[in-house]
């Protein structure tokens, strides 16, 4: 199906590889949003105990995709993962109105991190095809995502089940790879 | 590729003759010698699946997706169409009709246990609410639920405070399943549970399960987890029988665990992936059983 293939069709000359991390509170969407980069199935999900890794290639790029976990109990291990990362993508479940204030608060503690200092940050305001969804412009502006000077960064809305915005949201991460910081 | 040519000869001629041969000299068919020859199980039904699957008559062929009231009827006619006088094999009837009830009853009970996990979780559906807080007696006899709503769900492995985001993929079927192992094997799912709250080893029950039920599901709809249905029940399977198999699951996935001893829960699926594969292997044997054998068995 789509996405990926038409990627494979673009790509160029020796792949570059990029470390992508995948986090964000549980039940965001962030396996689902793997599966659907790697043409997957995505009926079948449970959640993700530990982590999930998928390489795509897509651009020129290939992206070594780390999935990890979002339970509160193993948020913990996530810095283990934090090393050598060139864009880091944060899922947001914008339905989950509940959990903004949690989820924001995740956020601010990975951007405060060291070893992400600099790191592109795509954050996808997923579950855009739930009528309950809040848009991206309002999680921005609750989020203050307009405060981050310290790195480039973009919001995209989009949905994982349907793969709406997905494209436009990696197109993005790929360009700003070499965009890191020091 | 010569292996591939083989194949295709040897399926499209020479079985073919071969079975017309052996035929001539024995005067039975191949379904009268699969059905004599080997003792009920999954050799004798897997066998005679393949003979009807490569049936060039029909009504063999229909004989494998017929209803299972039908199943009489269908016996009778392949006994017609491939001359079996039940004088001669008074067996025969019988034995057959048992692996048509098996193949025919594996077909339906993939169709079973679909349908359970498409049935999403629904809070508004009491029954489904019901199953939920039974769970949680079940596991935790001695500690009160505060809300529907709270982080107590975290001591039975949920990820939140609302465990129906967890079912996800697999809807209904993972919450059966973690009932029903809870219900029948009250002391070794409350035993698998305590090993899960290990300060060291431990990983999130309730999660780990429906990641369980996962696996047991795709290896039913595979069609790997025929020879354990075939060797167990001699009839239709039915429900009860593939939430038994999640509790052979369950309970071996703990032990598998605390024996290997994983450095932390975020190697999960590495170990799953190793478990999976033994459960694979066990399902090469013809006699596989994979049954949760306890000190006693309540069912």
């Amino acid at each position: 199906m789509g996405l990926l293939s038409i990627l494979r069709k673009l790509k160029s000359a020796p792949d570059q590889e990029v470390r992508i991390l995948l986090l964000g509170l549980d039940n965001g969407g962030k396996t689902t949003l793997l599966k659907q980069l790697a043409s997957e199935d995505i009926s079948h999900i449970t959640p993700t105990q530990g982590f999930n890794i998928k390489s795509v290639q897509s651009q020129g790029f290939k992206l070594n995709v780390w999935d990890i976990g979002g339970q509160r109990k193993i948020r913990p291990y996530w810095r283990n993962y934090f090393e050598n990362t060139d864009v880091l993508i944060y899922v947001i479940d914008s339905a989950d109105r509940k959990r903004f204030e949690e989820t924001g608060q995740e956020l601010a503690e990975l951007l405060d991190e060291e070893k992400l200092s600099g790191v592109p940050v795509l954050i996808f305001a997923n579950k855009q095809d739930l009528l309950t969804a809040a848009p991206a412009s309002e999680i921005a502006e609750g989020l203050n995502l307009h405060t981050i000077r310290d790195r480039v960064w973009q919001i995209q809305s989009c949905s994982a089940l349907t793969g709406e915005g997905i494209q436009e949201g990696m197109n993005w991460a790929c360009k700003s790879v070499n965009s890191k910081k020091k | 590729m010569l292996a591939y040519i083989w194949q295709y000869v040897y399926t499209s001629f020479l079985r073919y003759w071969l079975k017309w041969f052996i035929r001539q000299a024995t005067g039975r068919c191949e379904l009268q010698r699969i059905c004599s020859g080997y003792k009920p199980g999954a050799t004798r039904t897997i066998k005679a699946e393949y003979s009807l699957q490569s049936s060039k008559s029909k009504v063999l062929r229909g004989a494998l997706e017929a209803d299972q009231d039908k199943l009489d009827q269908c016996v009778g006619q392949i006994m017609k169409v491939k001359n079996i006088k039940p004088q001669k094999d008074p067996l025969f009837k019988g034995s057959l009709y048992v692996c048509l009830l098996q193949i025919t009853g594996h077909s339906s009970l993939y169709l079973s246990v679909e349908d359970l996990r498409k049935e999403v979780f629904n809070s508004d559906n009491q029954e489904h609410e019901a199953a939920l807080l039974k769970l949680w007696d079940l596991l935790m006899p001695t500690v009160k639920l505060e809300s529907r709503i709270t982080k107590q769900w975290g001591d039975i492995g949920f990820q939140g405070d609302d465990p129906k985001t967890d079912f996800r993929g697999m809807g209904m079927l993972g919450l059966i399943n973690l009932v029903f192992f809870s219900e029948n094997y009250t002391e070794e799912a409350r035993q698998v549970l305590s090993h899960a709250n290990h300060p060291k080893l431990g990983y999130s029950y309730a999660i780990v399960g429906i990641n369980l039920t996962e696996m047991a599901y795709s290896l039913l709809r595979s069609g790997t987890l025929k020879p354990h249905f075939y060797n167990t029940v001699q009839g239709k399977p039915e429900l009860q029988h593939f939430h038994q198999l999640y509790s052979y699951l369950a309970y071996e996935f703990d032990k598998f665990w605390m024996a290997e001893e994983p450095e932390s829960i975020m190697q999960f699926n590495q170990y799953r992936e190793k478990f999976h594969n033994r459960i694979k292997a066990h399902l090469q044997d013809p006699d596989v059983s994979l049954t949760l054998t306890v000190r006693c068995d309540k069912n």
